[in-house]
């Protein structure tokens, strides 16, 4: 049994010179010793063989995946070209439709800018602990959802700033229906104080956009003429205006 | 790519890493193939040629012919394609390959046995019990008679707690192999 060593001694080439010559003469003069290393040598060849099928079988697949994605990219070559012209055409189309008839998403996009938060700037470490607060600094972290239940909780939920702010956030998560209701009151407005004073000129202009982006042009435009037609007001005035001159 | 990369990939090669595999194939399919026209190889044989040669080259990599490559891999699979190319469909310019066939005289295992139809009764007898054993069994086995680890080595890679324990377990291995083939052998 001893010898048999030599015989993987061999298979990993660690043999001495000394060891070698044992080996020969082994193999000459000792059947035994011979007829174990015939059968190791048949056992690495047939390994060879077993992991060059499973090679095999990993080439085909890496074959396949290629003969796959070939056969998409060819068989419907005549279907391709026609379909790259019909996208390269209604692209075409929809371009120059948006150039120059631009639809009221994409109005809406252009003019629509988020409202800051001029109520209550949010300072790190200096605000008061309010569901108020909390409101604004979700309103600000862009979490609207968030906003518009903490809105609701306020003390005085129905205050004009309070309403704005949440319209404003029901613009944001594209509810113009639910923005409409509540800003409609505060652009009607005309005796807003403290808090709420100077949101009825905001209130006008995001309602216009809240119209806009619902697709009720005709209400849009009278809103966006009531501002341009105000005297003394400045506000959003050009932008007006421009959205007019689409619409109409 | 440089000689410490070409080291690299031999040494993935060797432990079968099917990453590396799947890069060399997909590197060089597309030009081998284009090649193979040049000669008028369709794409169905060049594709098996190709196939062939990645075997090729694996074993060689495995016999540790190619331990001291100096040219990168795809230089070498490519030599191996077109020596193929050469044999297989009697290419008359012989001169195109003549640094092609110098580069795999000097790093080439010939003997690379590549279809199991080539083996005698008693190693297809053993190929099918081979199959059939553990995983565990083969492992062992296949690290030291096909990809030359030593027990050393191997005690490592499979995580043995010592040699000893390792070196009975293949002769286990080994031993209900040859009880196998032994008893199946007259009815084959």
């Amino acid at each position: 049994m001893k010898n048999f060593d030599l015989i993987d001694r061999y298979f990993d080439n660690s043999l001495s010179p000394k060891e070698q010559l044992l080996f020969n003469d082994l193999l000459q003069n000792d059947p035994d010793f011979k007829n174990e290393f015939v059968f190791r040598k048949d056992l690495k060849k047939v390994i060879a063989a077993s992991q060059q099928e499973d090679l095999k079988s990993t080439l085909g697949q890496f074959e396949n995946k290629i003969q796959r994605s070939s056969r998409l990219m060819f068989l419907p070559k005549k279907w391709l070209v026609a379909a790259s012209i019909m996208i390269l055409a209604s692209v075409g189309i929809y371009s120059v439709k948006s150039t120059y008839y631009p639809s009221n998403n994409a109005i809406y996009e252009m003019y629509f800018q988020s409202c800051r938060n001029t109520i209550q700037p949010v300072v790190r470490g200096e605000n008061p602990n309010t569901i108020e607060n909390s409101a604004f600094v979700a309103y600000e972290a862009h979490d609207y959802h968030k906003a518009i239940n903490l809105f609701n909780s306020v003390a005085d939920p129905d205050a004009a700033y309070i309403n704005f702010y949440k319209a404003l956030s029901y613009l944001e998560i594209d509810r113009s229906s639910k923005a409409i209701e509540l800003l409609l009151p505060i652009s009607k407005a005309t005796n807003l104080q403290g808090k709420s004073a100077d949101f009825s000129e905001k209130a006008n202009w995001y309602l216009a956009l809240a119209y806009v982006k619902n697709q009720e042009n005709l209400k849009a435009i009278k809103e966006l003429s009531f501002i341009v037609d105000q005297p003394s007001g400045t506000f959003k005035k050009e932008e007006a205006t421009e959205i007019l001159s689409y619409l109409k | 790519m440089s000689n410490l990369d070409t080291k690299n990939i031999i040494e993935l090669l060797k432990q079968g890493d099917e990453k590396t595999l799947e890069k060399i194939y997909l590197e060089n399919r597309e030009g081998f193939i284009n090649f193979s026209k040049k000669y008028n190889v369709e794409e169905y044989d060049a594709v098996d040629i190709y196939q062939d040669s990645i075997l090729v080259l694996r074993e060689n990599a495995i016999n540790g012919k190619i331990d001291t490559l100096q040219s990168n891999i795809s230089t070498y699979l490519f030599a191996i394609g077109k020596y193929k190319i050469f044999h297989n469909f009697r290419v008359q310019s012989k001169l195109d390959f003549e640094s092609d066939f110098n580069l795999v005289a000097e790093n080439m295992d010939f003997d690379v046995n590549l279809y199991s139809s080539n083996l005698t009764k008693e190693q297809t007898l053993l190929k099918k019990y081979y199959d059939e054993l553990g995983d565990r069994c083969k492992s062992v086995l296949n690290l030291f008679y096909y990809q030359g680890y030593n027990l050393d080595e191997i005690r490592i890679i499979l995580n043995y707690s010592n040699k000893k324990v390792l070196k009975s377990q293949k002769s286990r291995c080994i031993k209900q192999l040859r009880n196998l083939v032994n008893k199946h052998y007259e009815e084959f």
